[in-house]
């Protein structure tokens, strides 16, 4: 070693430390410029998923209301409150309602996790329906995003499976009834019926087998995957262009609109550059004033608001009112009248007028016609504009179906008592 | 030893297309078979809960005229003279346990209501009461099984 090369001084190692640690985990400071800002989509595993420029219109408030971003945060908050009980949960017909009774009576902030997972699950199934009309009558699943809206459709029956299968689990008179008859509903099915139910319980009835596989299910299963469809169709949001909007947002305000002519190139032959691949809406092509600002900070404070509020929300709720606990199971005397999970009832309230068109016949047909609505509505316009005027036949047909089967909801919830005989809540 | 005739290049591309078709075909085939494997798997050969052919003691233990409920079974027992039948007590409606009613049976959960042989007289309730298997077995008890529903009306001569 020559004399004059520096050696840094072995103080410095300790005085730098916990500076060399924090430049080592964060690649940069926080973002002071332009430039900085866009580094923070680009550089950090967390926040990679969110563009560097967002849409103004995407931000506003009263066209989305949050309402994906709060199914998802109801997720995350039902998957750390659901791990937590799993600690002390026990899937077994002689042990899981005592478990429920320790939650209750030992565990430290049991009773407040056991709620917060409860009324979770209740604002996630309306959470994800809201968000569901709020596509819908935005007209957002049109030409290129109407295999997201496929996706969005089955995670909603992922979302109400899981909170069906959670049901069972406190294993109290309410769970093991709801589930008997939500089950039952299933076996309605034609042919495979009640094989499916079959399949479902593990036996005839619902016991200890049905419990395990519930367990199973709503633990492991249905998380898992939905976690990887939550993931496939956040993908797809960035892909198809970031969230829907109407052609005029992307104008910055006070600048003309002039139309961008792209002509297309050759695809190359051999190898692509990164230009070759990128295509659709967000290629940008010359210098196009943009209606958009960073994602750093203005993304991100949006959804750290929704995240706050829904959190908020969640725990005053969990706070003020108490998980319902019935009594233990008691195979033989059932309840009058035996109801299943509150988004259910529309079906069980069909299903008292007919087996099949109400437990099978209709919710098929709702829910392919869901899933087939971006392919059978092709005309486009409309798109990102609540309630538009050239999707009235769509929006109508939507709105009528949604309202009749929160009205079957509400007559099954409210207005059916013993007998399941018309009564008046009041 | 000369080489081959190189095949024409449009042979060359139907084989591969052809080669590619079958080896597919039979991957999606062994990936379809082994997902389907799942349900096989997943469909219990033996149940642990109540077995479904079970023994309900002598048919002396069910007077003439009498019709009684084994709940713990989900069945009802009825006895005319020398005739025994079995009758299930699990709702047709949404399964739930049906009572024993004067006129018949009533289900306490949706209010579905059945006649002495288990006919829908009222209510959601889709079909009748299925009517189970009974035998006299060696040893003189009678053995019901679940497993197989007979004709209703059908009794036990004994």
């Amino acid at each position: 070693m020559s004399a004059n090369t520096k050696v840094t001084p072995r103080e410095n190692v300790w005085r730098d430390l916990p500076r060399n640690l924090w430049s080592s985990i964060f690649r940069h400071p926080l973002p002071s410029s332009e430039l900085g800002q866009a580094q923070t989509s680009f550089t950090n595993f967390f926040l990679h998923i969110h563009p560097v420029k967002v849409n103004r219109h995407t931000l506003k408030a009263t066209y989305t209301f949050g309402l994906g971003l709060i199914s998802l945060f109801l997720f995350i908050a039902l998957t750390v409150s659901g791990v937590l009980l799993m600690f002390y949960y026990v899937p077994s017909t002689t042990q899981a309602y005592d478990r429920m009774l320790d939650l209750r009576g030992s565990v430290a902030f049991g009773t407040f996790l056991r709620n917060m997972h409860r009324w979770g699950a209740h604002a996630m199934v309306a959470a994800v329906f809201l968000h569901m009309c709020r596509v819908f009558l935005t007209g957002s699943y049109k030409k290129p995003r109407e295999f997201n809206w496929v996706l969005g459709v089955v995670l909603f029956l992922l979302t109400m499976f899981s909170s069906f299968t959670g049901y069972l689990l406190p294993w109290d008179q309410l769970a093991f009834w709801a589930i008997t008859v939500g089950t039952a509903i299933a076996g309605y099915a034609p042919f495979v019926g009640d094989k499916i139910k079959f399949l479902m319980l593990g036996d005839t009835q619902v016991g200890q087998e049905a419990l395990l596989r519930f367990y199973v299910l709503h633990v492991v299963v249905l998380p898992m995957v939905m976690t990887l469809m939550i993931a496939l169709h956040f993908w797809r949001i960035r892909k198809d262009g970031g969230l829907s909007r109407p052609p005029e947002a992307d104008i910055a305000p006070g600048t003309e609109a002039m139309s961008v002519q792209v002509i297309a190139s050759p695809a190359p032959k051999q190898s692509f550059g990164l230009m070759g691949i990128v295509r659709g809406p967000f290629t940008k092509v010359g210098n196009v004033p943009e209606n958009t600002v960073s994602a750093w900070p203005h993304l991100l404070m949006a959804e750290l608001l929704v995240f706050v509020l829904t959190i908020a929300v969640l725990l005053v709720v969990s706070l003020l009112f108490h998980a319902p606990l019935e009594e233990p199971v008691n195979v033989m005397h059932p309840p009058n009248p035996a109801k299943a999970p509150w988004y259910f009832l529309g079906l069980q309230e069909l299903v008292s007028y007919s087996a099949f068109w109400g437990g099978v016949g209709i919710p098929g047909i709702e829910v392919l016609l869901l899933i087939l609505a971006p392919y059978l509505e092709r005309k486009p316009g409309g798109t990102g504009r609540w309630f538009a005027k050239e999707r009235l036949l769509p929006n109508t047909l939507f709105v009528t179906f949604a309202v009749v089967n929160i009205i079957l909801i509400i007559i099954g919830t409210l207005f059916r008592g013993p007998n399941w005989e018309f009564v008046l809540p009041w | 030893m000369s080489h081959p005739t190189p095949t024409a290049p449009a042979e060359t591309g139907e084989r591969r297309h052809f080669l590619a078709w079958v080896s597919s075909f039979a991957l999606a085939g062994s990936a379809i078979i082994s997902a389907l494997a799942n349900f096989v798997f997943l469909k219990p050969r033996a149940t642990y809960g109540a077995p479904s052919r079970f023994s309900i003691g002598r048919p002396d233990a069910f007077p003439s005229g009498a019709r009684i409920a084994i709940e713990q079974r989900r069945i009802c027992v009825a006895r005319e003279g020398n005739q025994v039948a079995v009758i299930s007590t699990t709702c047709t409606h949404l399964g739930c346990i049906i009572g024993v009613a004067d006129t018949g049976f009533a289900c306490p959960c949706h209010g579905s209501r059945y006649d002495q042989d288990g006919n829908v007289t009222a209510g959601p309730a889709p079909s009748p009461l299925p009517w189970y298997q009974v035998k006299l077995a060696p040893n003189g008890d009678l053995e019901v099984d679940t497993n197989i529903q007979i004709k209703p009306g059908t009794y036990l001569n004994i």
